[in-house]
């Protein structure tokens, strides 16, 4: 009988993949299994926690015009 | 672009209705000038060929008017006249569908005098109004529904009727007046351009009075009546069924005419209304047309100037434009003419999770150039445009589905089974054969679960 896992597939590309195992790594209950280079397979609770950190990782390296006002009135 | 798409949703509503129900819509001459008015160009050319001949024309024939490479052009028309039933083809040849070629002749030579294109007053009004006035009203009836939309506190609130359109064409949500909030579908309507949203507003009307159990035909009719209206004349209600009747209060709401009070006899046409079926070519001159038409001081028809450093300077003051660039601008400083601000990654973030896409920004940004922009080809900077669509893809880098993943198989005849069931389906989201695993979708997952639990019963 095969076995039946609840989850969510997530597709993207390999770089976000190696982000999202990194989470992973720290806390172990992210990702339920590891399916191919584009696809994951995570817990359902998981997912928006999953989507917030990636947001604020990405969201870290980008210029922000607001802190540039910011430094400019010091 | 707006004005197509306006143009097919109408078309599509009324390609969608029955044959007799279109034949009923024609015998009206208004409407048939309006449905005339609203195809595109060839099945325009090839109407008027058949229009004044009373007997069929060979199918062949039209191949006369159209140029060599435009076969696919002609197909398309041929296949619009199909489906609005305005021809009917048997052994090659084509007869224009007769109620139809009797109310457009009636409509272009000015024959039977009938009621159809509106019964203008003969009696002086007392309280006679002129097209500036109309032009005002128009505006501020149609920016007092923009304004309840976005948001913006103008202490006015749109009267029941339209609320209760806003809420069914899904613009907003909401039960009270007091806490309905705008959805996505909203944002997107409010980037259209003003003949756009009207026209999707009496779309959602036409559905909404079916439901009313008003006669979609009557509100048809009507509608396409005030197409053919003269601007700055006042018309009679003595033309309009009790249905119209009905109509003519609730389009007093948003706007498209003006009575001076519910017992009024008479009615004036606004320039909402006047511009409803024309026949506009280049989205930028109808949206340039409408703004000055609803302009109330000269204003330059577009207003926004966008750089290459991402800033956005735009010459406003109407508290409704300023609102609209808020949903995707960071705005800055406000000057007595002006606002300025800066299109940043947040303020379009904030946008896209609103739910409007990076297409319609630019859309939007297009369509309200300053005419300054005009001289630069291309209009918007690209960096700015690539950049916009940029971060909407950066909002997509992950895409998610939730379900089964189904593992463990015994053989490789049970995955093939279970898996070919599965991809046959069309719930499997993705599969990896030589580890003999895939993903299912969670609503097609009880469907899994069943035939597997059949082919263990039955198998064994």
């Amino acid at each position: 009988m095969p076995r039946a896992v609840k989850g969510v597939l997530v597709e993207c590309d390999p770089s976000i993949k190696a982000l999202i195992l990194s989470l992973d790594s720290k806390s172990h209950n992210i990702v339920l299994a590891d399916l191919d280079d584009e696809h994951l397979l995570i817990d359902v609770p998981m997912l928006e926690y999953v989507k917030r950190e990636l947001d604020s990782q990405l969201a870290e390296n980008t210029f922000k015009p607001a802190e540039l006002d910011n430094i400019q009135r010091k | 672009m707006s004005v197509p798409k306006f143009r097919t949703s109408i078309n599509d509503f009324l390609e969608g209705l029955p044959e007799t129900v279109l034949i009923r819509l024609f015998y009206s001459p208004a409407t048939c000038l309006a449905i005339f008015r609203l195809l595109p160009a060839m099945t325009q050319l090839f109407i008027m060929a058949m229009l004044f001949n009373d007997k069929p024309v060979a199918a062949t024939d039209l191949n006369l008017w159209v140029q060599e490479g435009s076969s696919s052009k002609q197909y398309d028309a041929l296949e619009k006249l199909r489906g609005m039933h305005l021809v009917k083809q048997s052994q090659g040849m084509l007869t224009l569908q007769k109620t139809f070629r009797a109310g457009l002749r009636n409509a272009l030579s000015g024959g039977d005098h009938n009621n159809s294109f509106g019964i203008p007053c003969d009696t002086e009004d007392k309280h006679k109004v002129d097209i500036k006035f109309l032009d005002e009203h128009a505006n501020n009836q149609w920016e007092l529904i923009l304004h309840f939309m976005v948001g913006t506190d103008t202490g006015k609130v749109p009267n029941n009727g339209v609320l209760s359109l806003l809420r069914h064409s899904g613009l907003m949500e909401g039960s009270t007046p007091s806490n309905m909030r705008i959805t996505n579908a909203g944002f997107q309507f409010l980037l259209q351009d003003v003949n756009a949203q009207i026209w999707t507003l009496l779309l959602q009307y036409l559905n909404m009075s079916e439901d009313l159990h008003m006669d979609a035909v009557e509100v048809l009719h009507f509608l396409f009546m005030l197409g053919s209206l003269e601007l700055g004349q006042d018309y009679s209600l003595a033309a309009l069924s009790p249905t119209q009747k009905i109509m003519l209060d609730d389009l007093r709401d948003y706007g498209i005419v003006y009575q001076r009070k519910s017992s009024s006899r008479r009615f004036y046409p606004t320039r909402l209304a006047t511009t409803l079926t024309s026949d506009t070519g280049a989205l930028l001159t109808a949206s340039a047309s409408m703004d000055s038409a609803i302009a109330q001081k000269e204003r330059e028809a577009g207003f926004v100037i966008l750089e290459t450093n991402f800033k956005v300077y735009a010459y406003t003051d109407s508290p409704l434009q300023i609102a609209v660039l808020n949903l995707f601008v960071h705005l800055r400083s406000r000057f007595a003419n002006m606002v300025t601000g800066q299109i940043s990654r947040e303020s379009v973030r904030k946008a896209l999770s609103n739910g409007i896409t990076a297409d319609q920004i630019v859309t939007y940004l297009t369509v309200h150039a300053h005419p300054q922009m005009r001289k630069s080809t291309p209009l918007l900077p690209p960096t700015v445009v690539d950049q916009i669509r940029l971060w909407q893809l950066e909002m997509e880098r992950m895409k998610t589905v939730e379900g089964y993943l189904y593992s463990d198989f015994s053989s490789k005849n049970e995955y093939d089974t279970i898996a070919g069931y599965a991809r046959d389906l069309g719930v499997m989201t993705w599969e990896k054969p030589n580890k003999r695993m895939f993903f299912v979708t969670k609503e097609g997952n009880q469907q899994i679960v069943d035939f597997v639990r059949r082919k263990v019963h039955s198998g064994a």
